[in-house]
C-alpha cells in the first residue's frame, strides 16, 4: 500500500517553534527596496509568468504549496495533502481561517474556481500543469480533492505562489478573466497587501497585518522600482537606494566590482525551480540544419566553457544533455551523453562533418546560415560574435542578426523565418513542464512562443514523453528519461549551451531572502534588515 | 482693431491652422508605426512564456487588431475627436490617464532644462562676446564645444558617479525617495533635488548651443548700423549692450528655443532612461519596445500639440521682443 500522507501541519508546528527559538535575531520592520525589470505589464500572475510579475506578485498571492531549497513540498494553504494509492485522486486539506486581503474567507471554492476557471484557461503553462485533472470536489470549505484521469506526479511542483496562484473567486467569478481588474490591484492571501502602482516609478506592497503566518512578515513595507538603465541600478544598489536585484537586474559585469564591496552581497541561489538552460534552436526542416550530424557537429565545436568564463564571468555550467544536471536530485537526469564536450573538440566536430559527406567548397565553406540572437542584452551578442568565429573555424559561415523582441519573436515561432537561433529556456521544476515543449511533434504550435520552433518530429520520442509524464514509479521514469536523453543527443533538434547560473545581488543588511526554492519568486515573509 | 484683438485673432487662426498639422501627424505615425515586424499580442504572449494561438487570436479580436487598418485609423480618429486616445491593453489603462500621469513629471524636467539652458546659454554667450578673443571667450567657446561633443548618457552616468556615488550629494536616480514616501513640502524638496542631476546633463548640450548661438548674434548685431546711431547719440556702452543688441540678439535663440522643444522630448528618452525619470520619453521607448501602439499615438499626439503649442508662444514672444514683427 502506497499512501503518502504529508504531515504538514506537524511541519508547520516545527518551523514556527524553529522561528520562535531564532526569534530574538529577526527584527520586524524596515522597506525592502528591490529592482523590478523591466517594469511587469500587469501583476495578473495567473495569466502571465513574464519574469517581473514573478518578483512581484508571489508577495500577495500564495499557493497551494511551497517548495524549501531542495524543492521539497512544505505547507502553504494546504496544511497537509494526501496522494491515493493509484495517483488518480489528490485531496488537500486547507488552512482554516485564512482570509483574502479584502476580508473575505478562503475557502475550497477558491481552489476550485482558480484551478479550473483560471489557470486551466487562461495560465500560459497551467493547461499543461493541470492537463490531467477532470474535475476538482469540495465536500466542505477546507477540503478540496482533485480528480485525475491520469497520474500526474509532476503537478506537485507546480504549486507554488508563482507557478499556480490561488485568486479569489469574488473577484473574478462572472467576469472575462482575461479583463478583469484584479490584474492591476491584486488581492490575495499572501504577506504583503497592494497599495499603489506608479507607472514608470514602483509598485508599493505593505504589510499584511492578518497574515496567517504568526508573527510574519517582517518587512513593514516592499517597494518595486524600476529602473531602464543598467548601469544606474548597479549605481543605486551600490549607494544603497536599492537593496535587492535579481534575474540579472545587475549585469554580471558591474556584479564583479559590486562583489567586492562588504556592503553587497551575491548567490546564484534561487533559481532551481526555473532551472534556465542556454541553446540553439536549428530549423530542421530546411538544409543546412535538416542533417543531424551538422547539429552534432556544432555542439562539438563550441567551447561551452569558453562561454562561461569569458562572457559570462564564470556563472553558468557546461551543458551535458538535453535535461539540466539539476534533474540529477530526482533521477532523471543521465550523465555520459554523447556530443557533449564542455571544451569545443575540432577535430572530432571536423571528422563529423567530413563521415556525414558535408565537404567544404574552394573557400572552406561547407555551409551558410543566419544566427538569430535572442534579444535580451549584450551577453548574447558577445555569444554570437564567439559562435561566429567557432563555427567559422568548422566552415560553416554565420552572419549575425539581432532584431527587437517582437520582431525575433515573430520571426522563430511564427513564421519560421529562422535557421539557427540563440535562446534560453526554463526546463522548471519537471521536464514534462518545461522540457517537452521543445521536442514533442505536439508541441509544434506555430504562433505559440518558446515551443517546439525547430519543426522535430520523431514518433518513438512523442511515445516517450507521452509515458513519461504519466508514470508514477521513479526507476521506470528515469529510465525513460534516460532512453529521451540519449535519442536526443543524437538527433540535436536543439544544442542545449549551459545551464545558466542567474544572480541575485543583494545589501549585506538584507537577510532571510535565499530560504525559499523560489529565490526573488518566492512570498519574501521571512525576509528582515539587520543593522 | 486693437492691439490685444489683433494679437487674439492671431492666436486663434494659428490654433486653427494647427488642426490639419495635428491630423496630419496622427496619419502619419499611424501608417509609420504599422510598419515594425510583430504587434503586442506578440510581445505579451512572449513575456508570458507560452500562450495558445487561440488565446493570441482572442487577444488580437480584444485589442481591435484584427479589423483591416482603414477600419483602425477610422476608430482611432474618431475617438480622438472625442478625446478619447484609446485604451492601453498593456498597461490594461486608458492611454489618457497614463500620458496625463507622465506629462507632469516631463514638463518638469523639459521646463527647469529649458530655463537653464537659455538662461545660463544667454549669461555664457554674452560674456564671451563681451570679452571677446581674451581668456574669457576662449574659456566659455572650449566648454560650449566639450559639451556639445560629448554623450549625454555618458554625461549622465559620469554624474552619477561623480556626485550619486563618490560625493553623495545627490540620488542616483528616480524622480523621489519612494522608501520613504514624503508629503507636502518635504516632497517637493525631494522632488527638486533628484531633479538637479537630470536637468544638468539634458541642459548642457543644449546649454552649449545656445551658448554659441548668442554669443555669434552679439557679435553680428553689435556691427550694425543702429548701434553706429547709438554711439553717436552718445549712449552709454552698457546701455546698448543690454537695451538694443542684447534684445535684437535673443531673437535666434528664441527661434531656436522653439525650434528645439520637440527634440527636446527625443533628447529626454535617454535622460529619463539613465535617471529612471518617469516621463513621457520613458513611457515612448517602453511602449514602442512592446508595440503599444495606442500608447504611441497618444504620446506622439501630445507631444505634437506641445510643440504647436510652444511655437506660438515663440511667436507671441517675437512681437513682444521685436514690436517690428506683427503679429498677423
Amino acid at each position: 500500500m502506497k499512501i503518502s500522507i504529508w504531515l504538514g501541519g506537524a511541519i508547520t508546528a516545527a518551523s514556527i517553534a524553529l522561528s520562535g527559538l531564532a526569534a530574538h535575531a529577526q527584527k520586524a520592520g524596515g522597506t525592502l527596496v528591490m529592482l523590478v525589470q523591466p517594469e511587469p505589464p500587469s501583476l495578473a500572475s495567473y495569466i502571465s509568468t513574464s519574469g517581473p510579475i514573478g518578483l512581484v506578485a508571489p508577495k500577495i498571492y500564495d499557493g497551494l504549496l511551497d517548495y524549501d531549497k531542495d524543492l521539497k513540498e512544505i505547507p502553504s494553504l494546504a496544511e497537509s495533502w494526501e496522494v491515493s494509492e493509484d495517483g488518480k485522486t489528490v485531496t488537500f486539506n486547507l488552512r482554516q481561517g485564512v482570509k483574502w486581503h479584502d476580508g473575505e474567507p478562503f475557502t475550497s471554492a477558491d481552489v476550485q474556481f482558480t484551478v479550473m476557471e483560471v489557470l486551466r484557461k487562461v495560465h500560459p503553462r497551467g493547461p499543461n500543469s493541470f492537463k490531467e485533472v477532470t474535475s476538482i470536489d469540495t465536500p466542505d470549505e477546507h477540503t478540496a480533492v482533485f480528480n485525475l484521469a491520469n497520474p500526474a506526479p509532476y503537478m506537485m511542483r507546480s504549486l507554488g505562489a508563482y507557478e499556480s496562484p490561488m485568486v479569489p473567486k469574488h473577484l473574478l467569478e462572472g467576469q472575462d478573466v482575461k479583463s478583469a481588474s484584479l490584474a492591476n490591484n491584486p488581492v490575495g492571501t499572501g504577506p504583503f497587501k497592494f497599495v499603489e502602482w506608479k507607472k514608470g516609478q514602483f509598485i508599493r506592497l505593505d504589510k499584511n497585518e492578518e497574515y496567517w503566518k504568526e508573527g510574519l512578515p517582517y518587512l513593514d513595507r516592499i517597494v518595486g522600482r524600476f529602473i531602464p538603465d543598467a548601469s544606474t541600478r548597479a549605481a543605486a544598489m551600490e549607494n544603497g537606494e536599492v537593496h535587492y536585484g535579481a534575474y540579472g537586474a545587475i549585469p554580471n559585469v558591474d556584479v564583479v566590482r559590486l562583489r567586492e564591496l562588504d556592503s553587497i552581497g551575491v548567490t546564484t541561489d534561487g533559481y532551481a525551480m526555473i532551472n534556465p538552460v542556454s541553446l540553439i534552436e536549428f530549423n530542421t526542416t530546411e538544409p543546412p540544419f535538416d542533417n543531424p550530424a551538422i547539429r552534432q557537429a556544432i555542439s562539438t565545436a563550441i567551447d561551452r566553457q569558453f562561454l562561461i568564463d569569458n562572457i559570462w564571468f564564470g556563472y553558468g555550467n557546461p551543458a551535458t544533455s538535453a535535461l539540466s544536471s539539476s534533474y540529477a536530485a530526482t533521477g532523471l537526469y543521465a550523465p555520459g551523453m554523447p556530443n557533449y564536450p564542455a571544451n569545443a573538440d575540432v577535430a572530432a566536430a571536423v571528422k563529423i562533418l567530413d563521415d556525414a559527406g558535408i565537404t567544404p567548397d574552394a573557400n572552406g565553406v561547407r555551409a551558410k546560415a543566419v544566427l538569430d540572437l535572442i534579444p535580451y542584452g549584450e551577453d548574447w551578442r558577445r555569444a554570437g560574435e564567439y559562435m561566429k568565429q567557432a563555427l567559422g573555424d568548422i566552415g560553416i559561415e554565420l552572419e549575425l542578426r539581432y532584431e527587437d523582441v517582437p520582431t525575433w519573436l515573430k520571426r522563430v515561432y511564427a513564421d519560421y523565418d529562422f535557421r539557427m537561433n540563440v535562446n534560453y529556456f526554463y526546463q522548471l521544476p519537471d521536464p514534462v513542464l518545461g522540457v517537452h515543449r521543445h521536442y514533442g511533434t505536439d508541441q509544434i504550435r506555430q504562433g505559440t512562443h518558446f515551443v517546439n520552433s525547430s519543426r522535430y518530429s520523431n514518433p518513438k520520442l512523442d511515445q516517450l514523453l507521452a509515458d513519461g509524464a504519466r508514470e508514477a514509479d521513479a526507476d521506470t521514469r528515469s529510465a525513460m528519461y534516460k532512453e529521451i536523453q540519449e535519442i536526443l543527443a543524437d538527433d540535436m533538434p536543439v544544442v542545449n549551451l549551459f545551464e545558466m547560473k542567474f544572480l541575485t545581488v543583494y545589501n549585506s543588511k538584507l537577510k532571510g531572502h535565499d530560504l525559499s526554492g523560489f529565490g526573488a519568486y518566492g512570498s519574501f515573509d521571512q525576509v528582515w534588515f539587520d543593522d | 482693431m486693437s492691439h490685444t484683438a489683433k494679437r487674439l485673432r492671431y492666436v486663434l487662426k494659428r490654433l486653427l491652422q494647427a488642426i490639419p498639422i495635428v491630423f496630419a501627424i496622427i496619419v502619419v505615425n499611424f501608417f509609420l508605426l504599422q510598419l515594425a515586424e510583430g504587434d503586442a499580442v506578440d510581445v505579451l504572449a512572449g513575456e508570458a512564456g507560452s500562450a495558445t494561438p487561440e488565446y493570441m487570436a482572442e487577444l488580437r479580436e480584444k485589442f481591435g487588431l484584427d479589423k483591416p487598418l482603414p477600419v483602425q485609423l477610422a476608430v482611432y480618429l474618431k475617438n480622438v475627436l472625442a478625446f478619447d486616445l484609446g485604451y492601453s491593453f498593456r498597461h490594461e489603462m486608458p492611454v489618457l490617464d497614463l500620458v496625463l500621469d507622465r506629462f507632469f513629471p516631463t514638463l518638469l524636467l523639459m521646463t527647469s532644462t529649458i530655463v537653464l539652458a537659455v538662461g545660463v546659454g544667454i549669461v555664457l554667450g554674452l560674456l564671451a562676446a563681451t570679452g571677446l578673443n581674451t581668456w574669457r571667450d576662449t574659456l566659455i567657446s572650449v566648454f560650449a564645444l566639450l559639451t556639445y561633443a560629448t554623450p549625454l548618457f555618458w554625461v549622465g552616468l559620469m554624474f552619477i558617479v561623480v556626485f550619486a556615488l563618490n560625493l553623495g550629494w545627490f540620488p542616483t536616480s528616480g524622480m523621489e525617495n519612494i522608501a520613504a514616501f514624503h508629503e507636502g513640502w518635504d516632497r517637493v524638496w525631494d522632488i527638486a533635488h533628484h531633479l538637479v542631476l537630470p536637468t544638468i546633463t539634458l541642459s548642457l548640450f543644449y546649454l552649449a548651443l545656445y551658448t554659441r548661438l548668442m554669443r555669434a548674434s552679439m557679435l553680428e548685431q553689435a556691427g550694425m548700423d543702429y548701434v553706429t546711431t547709438a554711439r553717436a547719440k552718445g549712449l552709454t556702452e552698457r546701455r546698448i549692450m543690454f537695451v538694443h543688441v542684447l534684445r535684437n540678439a535673443l531673437l535666434p535663440v528664441v527661434t531656436m528655443a522653439g525650434v528645439q522643444v520637440g527634440a527636446l522630448i527625443g533628447g529626454s528618452v535617454i535622460v529619463e532612461s539613465v535617471f529612471a525619470w518617469p516621463g513621457l520619453g520613458m513611457l515612448a521607448f517602453e511602449a514602442l519596445f512592446s508595440r503599444d501602439l495606442n500608447l504611441l499615438l497618444g504620446i506622439f499626439l501630445l507631444s505634437a500639440l506641445l510643440v504647436v503649442g510652444v511655437n506660438l508662444i515663440v511667436d507671441i514672444i517675437y512681437s513682444w521682443l521685436d514690436p517690428r514683427i506683427e503679429v498677423d
